[in-house]
This record gives structure tokens, C-alpha cells and sequence, in this order.
């Protein structure tokens, strides 16, 4: 998960200078960790500004500087005045949660600390009557360009400095990874509104790929050949070179533009740079895109209500999304309507909570709550929560509030009676009479390959085995059909230690088995191994035959060619009782051939049986 | 025992503790007793340096061999302090007489600063005599000036005792004060006192002498009493062992190492966990290594497009290429919970869910694949589950790293179950497990609400570590399953649990695992 840093003097700023005074470095992580947040630290950052495109970055102060700029390209080994230093902030570092996208910039957190902890009502946010039009194509949508939702939002009133536009790229970028899925499920564009030509539609619509020319976020207007295609974005842009796999195969790629014609955005991959937010904008249009209207809508609803909690004073305002003779207007802030049985919450919760206790938790947490007196609580879930799919989600938030610290663990008053699988217990007994025959456990992976299994023990490759679809090293492409070549795998690890070296694994090996529901079946083996300067096959029977004892068996070994042993020196396993004989596996002394592939020095003989048949 | 004359009262094994027997006939020597008495007979009394040497043995086994000797009455022991005197350094002089020779030379009188010109001197030894020339009344000190006493004259032809003792010591070494003839060594040292000059040395020695007893035994009064290593069943069978006296060993010295047969330390807390939970009432299951789509994740309400079923996190398995779906009853509870919440009571995720993927077959991302399992086979109250099984993600080996590992989930399924038990099965188990404190933080999972994490406290790292995850399951788990009352829910990771009990850093020494380290490794750490 994505750590963001969250920059700690604004966060105290909007917290209000009774709770700031309170939230002592120590007790502020406290309180974060108490609500979810997976705080890992508190520390400085170096801020550091791109004087070609004015993209602010911000880096630890032990990491080496940027070699290039991540909007505009620039590489500042060769142009190294285009690096400025833009002085250093202090943050709290968080892991991104990606369900809570709205607590993880100043304003949205200190909206829910002043809730939390003060108990303050959670804010409700006017959306002023719309004045910008958007016309969505027809085709948006569709084969041709994929890419249907959009929904948009314009913030009057806004007063930015380096501080306020950094956390607005990271209130971006927060949303593009937990909401988004890294701009597949919603993209979003910010764009100073007076460069926007708003004196009719602006248009959402699908482009061919070398419909237009622009500008594009990071170059230079000035520069004669700054102008280029979507085609050429996709080639040469950092963003486009980043992003062009989500629009991979699209005939027509999805464009923003103001009522002039004038590009504000090729969608989801960069800005123009024409309608970049600039340190003297007081207006910003947005816009969120995607694949869905649910997704896209909360995006929008967690940027504009942080934005608003970010810049005093700032006012939202409507904007008309018209598609097909229907129109509706974006953000909705209306707060989601859930009904909660708050005797349900409670015991869900195993805590004896009365009515109004619960509906001072919940709204502790930002929540409306509407108490009938009886029957079900009427909860209003405010419009930046992405997370109350079902009514548990507000369960959750009422036992946050009340403290997991304050909850008294207890235990379960109903009796069951324990029962330990066959297999397992059969599994212990086997490891005591191993370790009681001197030999050590060992745990080898159950992941090999292969050239493991196969050919190193001088075997055909065979057709039972679990193959993966994708490896992530060629050491790793299958589950073990066997324990023995990882037995040898640690031999081979230890060969500086001294020998006589002893070794046995008891673990599951999988096969392949059309009868079982998944196609693949687990079956328990036990191996053992003997590495020895002298090690021979009659060293090694006298142990599996007190193991087979162990289990009820008796022991035959009968002549066996199996290629891993030396020739006549390799045996199946037959365990006998009474009438009844099964072969349930091999023992030999090891093929010099597949002691050099495991880079062996010493002799090795080695048993393997499967104990689900003895 | 009769025949050594013992009374039948006395204890089996009648002999003495040193193996002489009771009453009459030749008294029984260990060989160093043996030697060393017929030496003292033979050649005399003789200190126990001197002894060791003519016997050729330790003066250790020597000094032994006299106590044991004096204990029988056959030799007496005396202690005898000495001083040994010896020279500081073996160039230790005075300097006071090359001071009076050379005021002598200057007339009996001179200027301080002046006397090293006249002799064999240096100013540092012409001041730090002059302290000692005064105390013999060589000189008297006016001023500056030193002038000739008449008993510094005198001693111009005259040697002090002290000057005496250093020259002798010079020429023979370290001496025995009683070896200094000729000089009173008594009067020297007390000239020296505080000179740092000569060295003295307290010494004792010890002397054996034979008893009248001991030179009457020898030779015919003792026999010697052979030494053997072994204690053979032949000596036990022909009471031989009576005969013989058994060679001390040193059972100080170490020993060849030897490496027990064990079980591995990571099995042992894989054990620990089982057992933990079957003492909680909690009955074992285990789901397939290559499990369905449908069980790793749909089951649970991840949705198709979460990111933990993206190719980069999870083992995806070619062969074989598909699984077969449970009930499709069942499947298709889930399919409506997936799109939009079905009878769960939830708004669902809202997609187009697809069969062919929940067939996908994957290796198991999580164990809460098998308590998924068993709640779908009997969503019956009351139940307790668990398991405890290797999982697999699609990790880059490395020392944090592995692509398997193992984690216990449990469920608990009963019309009572809530949150506060969650907290305290939880607790439970980790107090099994040795940690006494712990903490529960939020958390957020996809399948379960409300979610927690357990944080232990790990005194070594003085800082809170994260052991795992915890919820009750939604109900867009339990309501397809066809389970109506609450179900806790855990998957908590144990390797971490391990490393942190064995101090390991690197998590590849659990499964490429050092034999030293497995055989070193303690039972009971």
C-alpha cells in the first residue's frame, strides 16, 4: 500500500486550535492508530520544485535527488537549474487505506479527528446551482471508446499556495490508487476555469488518435513543436508512456474540451497544459472519469468536500452532464440513506449499548442519525464515505468510536469438544519416530521445478504434476511431487556441516486428479536421508523398517530400477501385514548423477513413502 | 564381604571409601601412594617439588598422594613459610655510593647540581638518592650543598648490608632468605624498605616425612592396588572390580558433540498452534493447495476486479486449467451478493460477475479458504474451526519474503458470537502462545466487518509488531453460505510469530535451513 504524508502543521491548522493543542505528537499517532491508520512515522520532507512545469515533489531528506520530472520529463542530470529546492514540510506518514480515501489529506483528516474527538456534527457541504454544461458523445461508451462515467464539479473561491497545491496532486493520486485502481476506474482532471472557454457546451467525446493537436501538461507553449497528437502523447509523454496500457486497443481515445474546441484533457492520460492550475487560479473545473458513475461520483464527492475543508471559503458548484437528452447534475452530496437495528449493532458488537449511546458513536463518526424511538436508526452516511455497502460497515464505525482498547475481551460460553485431523496426528507420531531414529526435520518449500523433480533425479518428466500459469523464477513452475529433492536441496545447503548428516520431511506433495473438486489433490508423504562419507543402503533400512513398525507394518524392499538409484542398489517399499502388501514407496542408495546435479560430495541414501496408504 | 572380616551389620559394599580393607592384611595403595611411600622409605623425606620430580609426576597428584598417605598414618606433611628474596630487575643497583664517591672526589663537599660531573650519574638518580643518603647519615644537606658525614667517609671502604644482598643477588639469582650467609638480611631489608630494589616474596613449601608406621609397612605391609579405566561386566561378575581402582577422568573436560534427532522449531509452533486451538475446542479441517477462484475469493466477497486476484499477487495455475464450482445454488447466492447484494441485505459491488473466472483455479492466497469451506459444507451454530496450512503469494524470495507460508484461520460460528469474543479467542491465543501483551487495532478487509488487528509487543524490537487479521465475516459472506448467525473469522500469520520467537532475520532460514542452526536450536527455548 502506497505511505502518504500528510503534512502536519496543515493538519493542526484545520483541527482547530483546541485539539491541536491536545494532539502531542505521541497522542496524535495514538489517536490515528485507534481509528484504522497505519501510521508509520513522523518526519520531514524535502519539497522540491521542476522550474520547467512547476511540478512540486516531495522526497526524504537521505534520498538522492530526481533524475528527471515525472510530469514533464525534463532530466535534470542534464539541466540541473531546473531543480529547485522549495524548502521542507513536516508530515505524519500513513499507509493509504484504500477504503477511507477521504481521512488522507489536512482537511478530510481533521474533518474526522473534530468529529471523533470532540464530538463535532460532520459538516454539510451546499452545492451552488450549475452554470457549466458538459455534453457526453454517444459514442463515449461504447466499443469505440470504452470509457462512459463522468461526472464534474467547479470549486469558486480557491486560494492556493505550494503547500495547498501539493496536497491537492496528493489528494489525486490518493484517489487514482483506492478508487481508481491507478485511473483504470476513475481519473480525475483539475483545470483552472478561467482558461476554459465556458460560453456554451463543453464536450466529452471520443478523438481518433491523430484527430487534434495540443499542448499537453509539461510543455513548453512557446516551443513551436510542443503541439502534438494523442498518438504522439501515448509515444512521448511520461504520463502517456505511464498510462497509455489502460487505452490499449481503443479506436478512439476520450477527450475533454471547452466550448471553443480548446483541449482541457486526453482522458485518463494528461491536462493540456494550457488549463494548468497556476498559484494565482481561483477557480477550478474537475472532472472525474470512468467506468462507472458509482465510482466517479464518490471521487468526486471525497475531492470536493476535502477541497472545501482544505480552502475556507471555498464554494462548490454544480455542473450540468448531459448524455442523450438526459441531464443531471454533478456532485451529488446527498448523504446515503442507511437503516440500522441498532439492537443488531450492539450485539454484533458484544457490548450493551442503548440507543442513544450507539447514535452518539455513530455520529462521533460523521454519521446522520435519525432515532424513531423504535425500530430500526435512520443513518445518513455522508457523500465522502465509499465504504457502507451494507449496514455492518456502520457496526464497524460504531465500535471504532467506542474504542477497541475499551472493549473487554471475553470468551465464548459455548462447549464444543476439539477434534484433531487423522492425518495431522498421524503426521506427529511420524516426526517422533523419525527425530527418536536420530534423524532432523526439515521444511523445504513446496514450490520447485521441473528441472528439480525430474531431471536432476535422472526421471522422465512426468504428467501428474501442478503446473502454474506464472512463475515468478524458473526454480519456482510447479508443487512438489516429491519431499526427496528438497531433502537433497538441504544436503546441498549444508555441505560445510558435519556428516554423518541425518534429515526427514513429512509434508504434502500434490498430484493432479480429475476426482477432486479442484482438479489437484494434496497426499501426505514422509522422506528421509542419510549423507555419509560411507552411506549405504543397509544403513537406511534398519530405519524405515522401525518407522514402518511404528505404523503398524511390516517392511519388505523388493528389486526396483528406479533411474535415481544406483543400478541394483534401489528398492520399492512394500509394507506387509498379514496377506496384505502395498507398495508405498522407494528407498536406494542416490545415482551419482544426481548427487553432481545437487552438487553433492558424499553418498546419500534416501527413503520416501506416502503415508496416507500406510 | 565376609572374608574381609566385615560384621554383618555394616553397609553392602563393606570396603572403606579408600578401598583399604577392615582389619588385618597389607594395606592397599593407588600406585601414586604406592610410589611415593616407597620413595619416602627408600630415599628420605623430601619437599613435595623435590618429590614430583624424583617420581616424575604432577606436584598436584603428588600433594594428593601425601594427604592420602598422612590419612593412613603412614606419612605427616609440614608446612614451612619461607621468603624468597630476588632482584626488582636483574640490573637493580643503588646509587648512593657512586654519590659519596663522587662528593668525595669534590673534596667532601659540593653543589648539588654539580655532584653527576664527578661520577658515573645522572641528576634523576643524584635527587632520588639523596632522600636515602640522609637516612643512612652519609650526607647532611646545607642548601644546595651536600657535605660528607664521618660515617659516609667510613662507608667509602665499607659496604652496607643492603648493597651487600643486592650484589649477592646479582650473582646467584632469586635466593632462599635462609640461604644468605654472611650478612644480616634483616638489617638489608630495612635499608630497602620503600625502595622497590630488592623483591620479597612469601613462600610455603610443604615436606613429607614417613611415619615410623610408613617405613614399617614397606614393602611388605602394602600392595599395589592396580588402576583401570573401564568398569567391564567381567569385573562385575567376578567381583574383580574390588581389586582394582578405577583412574580418575577429567570430568571437566568437553566432550564430542552430538546432534540429536528433531523436530524443526517452525514445526514445533505450527504445533503449538494446533494444539492451542484443539485445547480451545476447535476442530481441524484443510482445503486443497490448488484451490478455486470461487473459494480464494468469490466466496468471500472480493470482488473480480481486486487487486489481490491480479496476476502480479497470485499464483494462477495452468494445470489444471480449471475447477469445478459447488452447488449452484450456492454459486449463484454469491454471483447476486457480488452484483448487487442479493438477499444480504447489501448494495453488492455492482459488475457483471463471471463464472469462468471464479473456475480459475489459483494456489490458495489465504487459509480462510478452508473455513470458508467447511462454514459453506454445515453453516450449522454452534461450530469452532481451524486450520492451520502453507498459503502462497507471488513473492520475490527474499529475507522478508517467501512465496509460501503458513497461517492458522479459525472461525467460530454461534448465535452468540460478537466482537468482544472475537477479541477474546484472540487473546486466548496468543497467551498460549507466550505473549503477554498485545493490542487490537482497526483494520479493513474486504470480507469481514468489523475488522481488527492484533499487534503484539515484542520486548527485543521495544515496538508493537502486526501478527494478523480478524473480523466477523459480512453477511455478503455468511447469507449465501446459508448462515444467519455471526461468524468470527482470523487468518493470523505464524512464520513472523516464529522468527520473532527464534531471532531470526532472514525468514528463508525456516525452509533453506542451516543444520547447524536446526541441530542448536533449543527444545524449549
Amino acid at each position: 500500500m502506497p505511505v502518504v504524508g500528510i503534512q502536519t502543521d496543515l493538519l493542526l491548522d484545520r483541527l482547530g486550535p483546541e485539539l491541536a493543542g491536545q494532539l502531542d505528537p505521541p497522542r496524535l499517532v495514538r489517536t490515528l492508530e485507534r481509528i484504522g491508520c497505519d501510521v508509520e512515522g513522523m518526519g520531514e520532507l524535502r519539497r522540491l520544485r521542476c522550474e520547467r512545469c512547476g511540478n512540486l515533489t516531495e522526497h526524504p531528506p537521505d534520498h538522492a535527488d530526481p533524475v528527471a520530472c515525472d510530469r514533464c520529463g525534463v532530466d535534470f542530470r542534464e539541466r540541473p537549474e531546473l531543480l529547485a529546492e522549495a524548502g521542507s514540510v513536516e508530515v505524519i506518514r500513513m499507509e493509504l487505506l484504500a477504503v477511507r480515501p477521504d481521512i488522507f489529506d489536512p482537511g478530510g483528516l481533521a474533518r474526522m479527528l473534530r468529529g471523533y474527538l470532540l464530538g463535532e456534527a460532520a459538516p454539510s457541504y451546499p452545492v451552488d446551482p450549475p452554470r457549466l454544461r458538459v455534453e457526453v458523445d454517444p459514442a463515449m461508451g461504447t466499443e469505440r471508446c470504452p470509457r462512459p462515467a463522468i461526472a464534474c464539479a467547479v470549486v469558486r473561491g480557491v486560494r492556493l499556495d505550494d503547500d495547498l497545491i501539493k496536497v491537492l496532486m496528493k489528494l489525486q493520486e490518493n484517489l487514482h490508487w483506492a478508487l481508481g485502481r491507478d485511473r483504470k476506474h476513475a481519473s480525475i482532471g483539475v483545470y483552472d476555469l478561467d482558461r476554459i472557454a465556458a460560453d456554451g457546451p463543453l464536450r466529452y467525446r471520443p478523438v481518433e488518435p491523430d484527430g487534434l493537436r495540443f499542448v499537453p501538461l509539461g510543455h513548453d507553449p512557446a516551443d513551436p513543436a510542443a503541439a502534438i497528437t494523442p498518438a504522439e502523447v501515448l509515444e512521448v509523454h511520461p504520463k502517456g508512456r505511464a498510462y497509455r496500457r489502460l487505452v490499449e486497443g481503443w479506436p478512439a481515445l476520450p477527450l475533454l474540451e471547452d466550448a471553443r474546441g480548446g483541449v482541457l484533457a486526453l482522458i485518463p492520460i494528461i491536462n493540456s497544459e494550457h488549463t494548468r492550475v497556476r498559484p494565482e487560479t481561483t477557480s477550478f473545473f474537475i472532472d472525474v472519469t470512468g467506468t462507472g458513475e458509482r465510482i466517479v461520483g464518490k471521487a468526486l464527492n471525497v475531492l470536493v468536500t476535502s477541497l472545501v475543508e482544505l480552502m475556507p471559503g471555498a464554494r462548490i458548484e454544480g455542473v450540468t452532464v448531459a448524455r442523450a437528452g438526459e441531464e443531471r447534475v454533478t456532485p451529488d452530496l446527498a448523504p446515503q440513506r442507511v437503516r440500522l437495528d441498532p439492537g443488531d449493532a450492539a450485539r454484533r458488537i458484544g457490548l450493551d449499548l442503548d440507543r442513544a449511546a450507539l447514535a452518539e458513536l455513530l455520529r462521533r463518526m460523521g454519521h446522520g442519525v435519525r432515532d424513531p424511538g423504535e425500530g430500526p436508526f435512520e443513518v445518513a452516511v455522508p457523500a465522502w464515505r465509499n465504504d457502507v455497502l451494507h449496514p455492518v460497515d456502520l457496526v464497524e464505525d460504531a465500535a471504532i468510536a467506542y474504542g477497541y482498547h475499551n472493549i473487554a475481551p471475553r470468551l465464548d460460553p459455548t462447549f464444543t469438544v476439539g477434534a484433531a485431523l487423522p492425518v495431522e496426528e498421524r503426521s506427529v507420531g511420524v516426526r517422533e519416530a523419525m527425530a527418536g531414529l536420530g534423524f532432523q526435520e526439515v521444511m523445504t518449500l513446496q514450490l520447485t521445478s521441473e528441472a528439480r523433480t525430474f531431471e536432476a533425479m535422472r526421471l522422465p518428466v512426468g504428467e501428474r504434476h501442478v503446473l502454474l500459469a506464472n512463475p515468478i523464477s524458473a526454480d519456482e513452475t510447479m508443487l512438489r511431487t516429491d519431499l526427496l529433492p528438497g531433502l537433497l536441496g538441504t544436503l546441498a545447503a549444508n555441505t560445510h556441516r558435519p556428516l554423518p548428516q541425518r534429515i526427514f520431511e513429512v509434508g504434502d506433495v500434490s498430484f493432479l486428479d480429475a476426482e477432486a473438486p479442484t482438479g489437484a489433490r494434496e497426499v501426505r508423504h514422509v522422506a528421509g536421508a542419510l549423507c555419509a562419507a560411507t552411506a549405504g543402503f543397509a544403513d537406511l533400512r534398519p530405519a524405515v523398517e522401525a518407522l514402518f513398525a511404528e505404523l503398524g507394518w511390516g517392511l519388505a524392499t523388493e528389486p526396483d530400477d528406479r533411474p535415481s538409484h544406483l543400478p541394483g542398489r534401489g528398492a520399492r517399499l512394500v509394507a506387509v501385514r498379514g496377506e496384505e502388501r502395498r507398495a508405498v514407496g522407494h528407498m536406494g542408495e542416490l545415482h551419482p548423477e544426481v548427487l553432481e546435479a545437487f552438487h553433492l560430495r558424499h553418498p546419500v541414501v534416501a527413503f520416501e513413502a506416502d503415508l496416507t496408504r500406510l | 564381604m565376609a572374608e574381609h572380616g566385615t560384621t554383618p551389620a555394616a553397609p553392602a559394599g563393606g570396603a572403606s571409601p579408600d578401598g583399604a580393607p577392615e582389619g588385618g592384611g597389607p594395606i592397599r595403595l593407588p600406585e601414586t601412594e604406592h610410589r611415593l611411600l616407597e620413595r619416602l622409605v627408600t630415599a628420605g623425606a623430601g619437599t613435595e617439588a623435590a618429590l614430583a620430580a624424583a617420581l616424575g609426576e604432577d606436584q598436584s597428584k603428588v600433594h594428593a598422594a601425601a594427604l592420602a598417605l598422612a590419612d593412613r598414618g603412614l606419612a605427616t606433611l609440614e608446612e614451612r613459610a619461607w621468603r624468597e628474596l630476588s632482584l626488582a630487575a636483574p640490573d637493580a643497583s643503588l646509587p648512593d655510593r657512586e654519590v659519596i664517591r663522587a662528593l668525595d672526589r669534590m673534596g667532601g663537599r659540593g653543589a648539588i647540581p654539580d655532584i653527576p660531573a664527578h661520577g658515573d650519574l645522572d641528576r634523576r638518580a643524584v635527587g632520588q638518592a639523596l632522600r636515602w643518603l640522609k637516612a643512612r647519615g652519609w650526607i647532611l644537606q646545607e642548601g644546595r650543598e651536600l657535605a660528607l658525614t664521618e660515617a659516609g667517609r667510613a662507608a667509602l671502604d665499607e659496604e652496607a648490608p643492603d648493597e651487600r644482598l643486592i650484589a649477592l643477588l646479582r650473582d646467584t639469582g632469586p635466593l632462599r632468605e635462609d640461604a644468605v650467609e654472611g650478612l644480616d638480611v634483616d638489617a638489608a631489608l630495612a635499608l630497602l624498605a620503600g625502595r622497590r630494589v630488592v623483591r620479597v616474596r612469601e613462600r610455603t613449601e610443604r615436606r613429607v616425612l614417613p611415619t615410623e608406621a610408613g617405613r614399617a609397612a614397606w614393602p611388605d605391609g602394602v600392595v599395589l592396588r592396580r588402576q583401570v579405566n573401564l568398569l567391564t561386566s567381567a569385573m562385575l561378575q567376578d567381583g574383580g572390580w574390588r581389586e582394582v581402582d578405577f583412574r580418575p577422568y577429567d570430568v571437566r573436560a568437553g566432550a564430542a558433540r552430538v546432534v540429536p534427532g528433531k523436530t524443526h522449531p517452525f514445526r514445533r509452533i505450527l504445533a503449538e498452534t494446533r494444539r492451542a486451538f484443539l485445547e480451545l475446542g476447535f476442530t481441524e479441517v484443510a482445503s486443497p493447495m490448488v484451490e478455486s477462484s470461487f473459494w480464494d475469493f468469490d466466496a468471500l466477497f472480493q470482488p473480480q476486479d481486486h487487486p489481490a486476484r491480479e496476476m502480479q499477487d497470485t499464483f494462477y495455475v495452468a494445470r489444471p486449467a480449471e475447477a469445478r464450482l459447488p452447488d449452484p445454488a450456492y454459486v449463484d447466492a454469491v454471483r447476486r451478493t457480488h452484483e448487487d447484494g442479493g438477499d444480504s441485505g447489501s448494495v453488492g459491488w455492482r459488475y457483471d460477475w463471471s463464472e469462468a473466472l471464479a473456475r480459475r483455479p489459483v494456489l490458495r492466497t489465504h487459509a480462510t479458504a478452508a473455513t470458508i469451506r467447511a462454514l459453506a459444507a454445515d453453516p450449522r451454530a454452534p461450530r469452532k474451526v481451524f486450520t492451520v496450512a502453507p498459503v502462497f503469494r507471488r513473492e520475490t524470495v527474499d529475507y522478508k519474503h517467501l512465496p509460501v507460508f503458513h497461517q492458522v484461520d479459525g472461525i467460530v460460528v454461534d448465535e452468540k458470537a460478537s466482537f468482544a469474543m472475537l477479541l477474546g479467542v484472540l487473546s486466548a491465543f496468543y497467551r498460549k502462545m507466550g505473549f503477554e501483551r498485545f493490542e487490537f487495532r482497526p483494520a479493513f478487509f474486504p470480507y469481514t466487518e468489523p475488522s481488527v488487528e492484533v499487534f503484539v509487543w515484542f520486548d527485543e524490537k521495544r515496538d508493537w509488531v502486526e501478527l494478523g487479521g480478524a473480523g466477523i465475516f459480512r453477511p455478503e459472506v455468511t447469507e449465501p453460505a446459508g448462515c444467519a448467525v455471526p461468524v468470527l473469522a482470523w487468518g493470523l500469520g505464524l512464520e513472523r510469530l516464529a522468527m520473532l520467537r527464534h531471532g531470526l532475520t532472514d525468514i528463508r532460514q525456516l525452509y533453506i535451513s542451516d543444520l547447524d542452526w536446526l541441530w542448536r536450536a533449543p527444545l524449549c527455548p
